[in-house]
């Protein structure tokens, strides 16, 4: 029965890209990052000149392991998760209603079909495209094949954690905020005493180095453990059928009015608080990763003078902020304004109203950072650059994707579009962030092409027929 | 009479597949016309084509006097929709949506509008709940009270009988007759053949995009016709 499922839920979220645009497109995703992280490993010679091999792998450890946080609250989402993937059209992910399968096993098979679709998708083209640059780039291949491996489990590592996490929040986000604060009270006293080591702090990094059964038997309890306890306690979230709401559009609207679009944006945040997962959705698809990267960044990047933390976690910042934008197109489709007089281009533009407004969050959490780091020198050029990549990427995030992010960025062809428009604007500002932050004072210039590619996106998806899924 | 809704050699294709072949149609102000069709007929995608919300792959559609090619919105604005499947936004309640619905369609005296459809269409006691936590039937009605909030002068209307209860059925029935009387126009439609018959005043029968028959309801009723004999007949021969 497991498999059976598994198999078609895999044939079905196939389908769903397919149907759209085509096989051949979707096939070829996973094709284009492998080809893209080999052509990225080829340049890792030039990169020693700034990091060293050690440093290159102890930050693709974390990488993976932020990858996987990035994806795993599946607990949190739970059934939302389903539907908004799936619609209300998928015969699988709602044969609990109809059929002798529990909601459990059928979001269980969700979850592992989801895996295997980001292994498939995602990690294993890059490991596969990065173990065939190593002949090329005077690395041992059998080391590269064995980082791969370590590299799998960290993102099984960060995908677990954040699914174990999710699911206390399903239940109590108080006992989660108690646990947080405990587990970030007790790493900071553990740093200030020197008692853990951030390069041996993630088991799977330091199995890379020092390889042992015990390594290998903490690694897997840190996949293991959590996912278990997660699946047994998932809390899969039935509405409150009868619950009665009180009217908070209009105050909502009232309180937006500065806005022309203040009651889509109004509709924005009642979307988000009055589903699945509520704030949790920010804390874990946007706060906890951000937070985590700082962290990372903070500890990693001090001991190397070249590099400006702020300006790099600035950068970061911008492109993380645009994945806020897809979480806003994920409530609804356009089919629930088809038959309203609303064009695409009204609605995206109140989802960069409403992008813009939650994205102060990202503003605070730099003025903090820059306050608590001491480095308000860098301040300005830092919030040029956060502005400015985050506005350009989500400019480049609509014009290829419109309404529909997280579905056509697995179209190859959109998604190479996409990365050949920010990944080099990316590498730009990580380089002049390196040689001379201030430069980046100029850098909001690049606001006038978004603008105009923004606005060039309106026409575009106006004209465009509605996509249904 | 003028003609509100007037379609030239309408056609829609998707690849291979001919959903509307080459219709011309016109539908007079005050008129109830109903279109009737078995299922995958081309129905729906009609009334998509006629209020801008797909366009057409051949041919012209004026509606209420605009070119709906060039005027989507702005058609949708003036006319009225009951959409094939009711989906409102999860998220809001009842009360909500038509609230906002009101707010896109710049209604004034919104919260007045909102109270007689609850009264009328019987789920006033719904009105605080989620859109996502309502019963189909209850969908439905809200899909209906969104189209009509705005009186509008012509509503295209695609199935709205369907998961309503017979008491609430009959409640729509009588409105419907009652917005005709009034002079607006309605694009209707069915599959339930007994309620075309009974309202509506034109007919057009469709089957695998091609128009099959058009014309006013009094010409079979003058003939002792019965539109289900007739309807099936039609299809059967042509199809």
């Amino acid at each position: 029965m497991f498999m059976k499922i598994l198999k078609t839920m895999i044939k079905e979220e196939w389908r769903i890209h397919a149907n759209i645009f085509g096989n051949l497109m979707f096939a070829f995703f996973p094709l284009l990052i492998g080809i893209g992280t080999f052509v990225v490993a080829l340049f890792m010679p030039y990169l020693e000149t700034i990091l060293t091999v050690k440093q290159m792998l102890l930050l693709a450890h974390y990488l993976f392991l932020l990858i996987g946080v990035g994806i795993g609250a599946f607990g949190l989402f739970a059934r939302e998760f389903m539907n908004r993937r799936f619609g209300q059209a998928s015969l699988i992910a709602y044969s609990s209603r109809t059929l002798p399968v529990s909601e459990r096993t059928i979001f269980f098979n969700f979850i592992i079909k989801d895996v295997i679709y980001y292994l498939m998708l995602w990690i294993i083209p890059i490991i596969l495209g990065f173990v065939l640059a190593t002949p090329f780039i005077s690395i041992n291949t059998i080391s590269a094949i064995f980082a791969c491996g370590t590299l799998i489990l960290s993102f099984l590592i960060g995908l677990s954690i954040v699914f174990f996490l999710s699911t206390i929040y399903a239940h109590s986000s108080k006992i989660l905020a108690a646990l947080l604060l405990l587990a970030a009270i007790g790493t900071l006293v553990a740093m200030r005493y020197y008692i853990i080591n951030i390069t041996m702090l993630l088991p799977s990094y330091s199995m890379f180095y020092q390889p042992s059964l015990r390594k290998i038997i903490i690694s897997l309890s840190l996949i293991l453990l959590p996912s278990a306890i997660s699946l047994i306690f998932l809390k899969v979230d039935y509405p409150e059928k009868k619950k009665q709401y009180q009217n908070n559009l209009n105050p909502l609207t009232d309180k937006l009015k500065f806005s022309k679009y203040s009651y889509y944006v109004a509709k924005d945040f009642l979307d988000m608080s009055r589903s699945e997962g509520g704030v949790g959705k920010i804390i874990f698809s946007f706060l906890f990763p951000i937070v985590l990267t700082w962290i990372f960044l903070y500890i990693f990047f001090e001991k190397i003078p070249t590099i400006n933390i702020i300006m790099i976690f600035a950068i970061f910042l911008g492109i993380v902020s645009s994945s806020i934008y897809n979480m806003l197109t994920e409530f609804e489709t356009f089919n629930s304004y088809m038959f309203l007089p609303v064009s695409v281009s009204t609605v995206i533009r109140s989802k960069i109203t409403s992008y813009m407004l939650i994205n102060i969050i990202s503003l605070i959490i730099l003025i903090i950072t820059a306050i608590g780091t001491n480095q308000l020198i860098y301040f300005i050029p830092a919030l040029c650059s956060f502005v400015t990549i985050s506005l350009y990427s989500l400019a480049m995030t609509i014009y290829f994707m419109g309404l529909h992010p997280t579905i056509l960025l697995y179209n190859a062809k959109i998604f190479s579009q996409y990365m050949l428009s920010v990944a080099p604007i990316l590498f730009i500002f990580t380089i002049i962030s390196i040689i001379n932050p201030f430069v980046l004072l100029a850098s909001p210039i690049l606001l006038l092409p978004a603008i105009f590619i923004i606005k060039n996106s309106y026409k575009k998806w106006d004209s465009w027929e509605p996509l249904s899924f | 009479m003028k003609n509100v809704v007037e379609m030239n050699n309408l056609t829609k294709k998707f690849g291979d597949l001919v959903a509307v072949n080459n219709i011309s149609i016109s539908i007079g102000e005050g008129e109830l016309f109903g279109l009737l069709g078995p299922n995958g007929s081309g129905k729906t995608t009609m009334i998509k084509m006629l209020t801008g919300q797909i366009k057409p792959t051949q041919g012209t559609v004026d509606v209420l006097g605009l070119d709906v090619l060039k005027n989507p919105v702005k058609v949708r604005e003036l006319v009225g929709i009951i959409p094939e499947q009711e989906s409102p936004p999860s998220f809001l309640t009842a009360e909500e949506y038509l609230e906002f619905v009101g707010k896109i369609r710049k209604i004034d005296n919104i919260n007045e509008k909102s109270d007689q459809w609850f009264k009328m269409l019987d789920f006033e006691d719904q009105r605080k709940m989620l859109c996502r936590n309502l019963s189909r039937g209850t969908r439905q009605k809200l899909m209906v009270a969104q189209a009509f909030l705005h009186e509008p002068r012509l509503a295209f209307i695609d199935e709205p009988l369907i998961n309503l209860d017979p008491i609430v059925q009959r409640t729509l029935k009588d409105f419907i007759q009652d917005y005709i009387k009034k002079g607006n126009t309605i694009f209707f439609c069915t599959h339930i053949l007994e309620i075309a018959e009974d309202i509506c005043t034109q007919i057009g029968i469709i089957d695998k995009g091609r128009l099959l028959h058009n014309g006013p309801i009094q010409e079979l009723k003058d003939k002792s016709q019965n539109l289900e004999d007739f309807f099936i007949k039609l299809v059967k021969e042509e199809g």
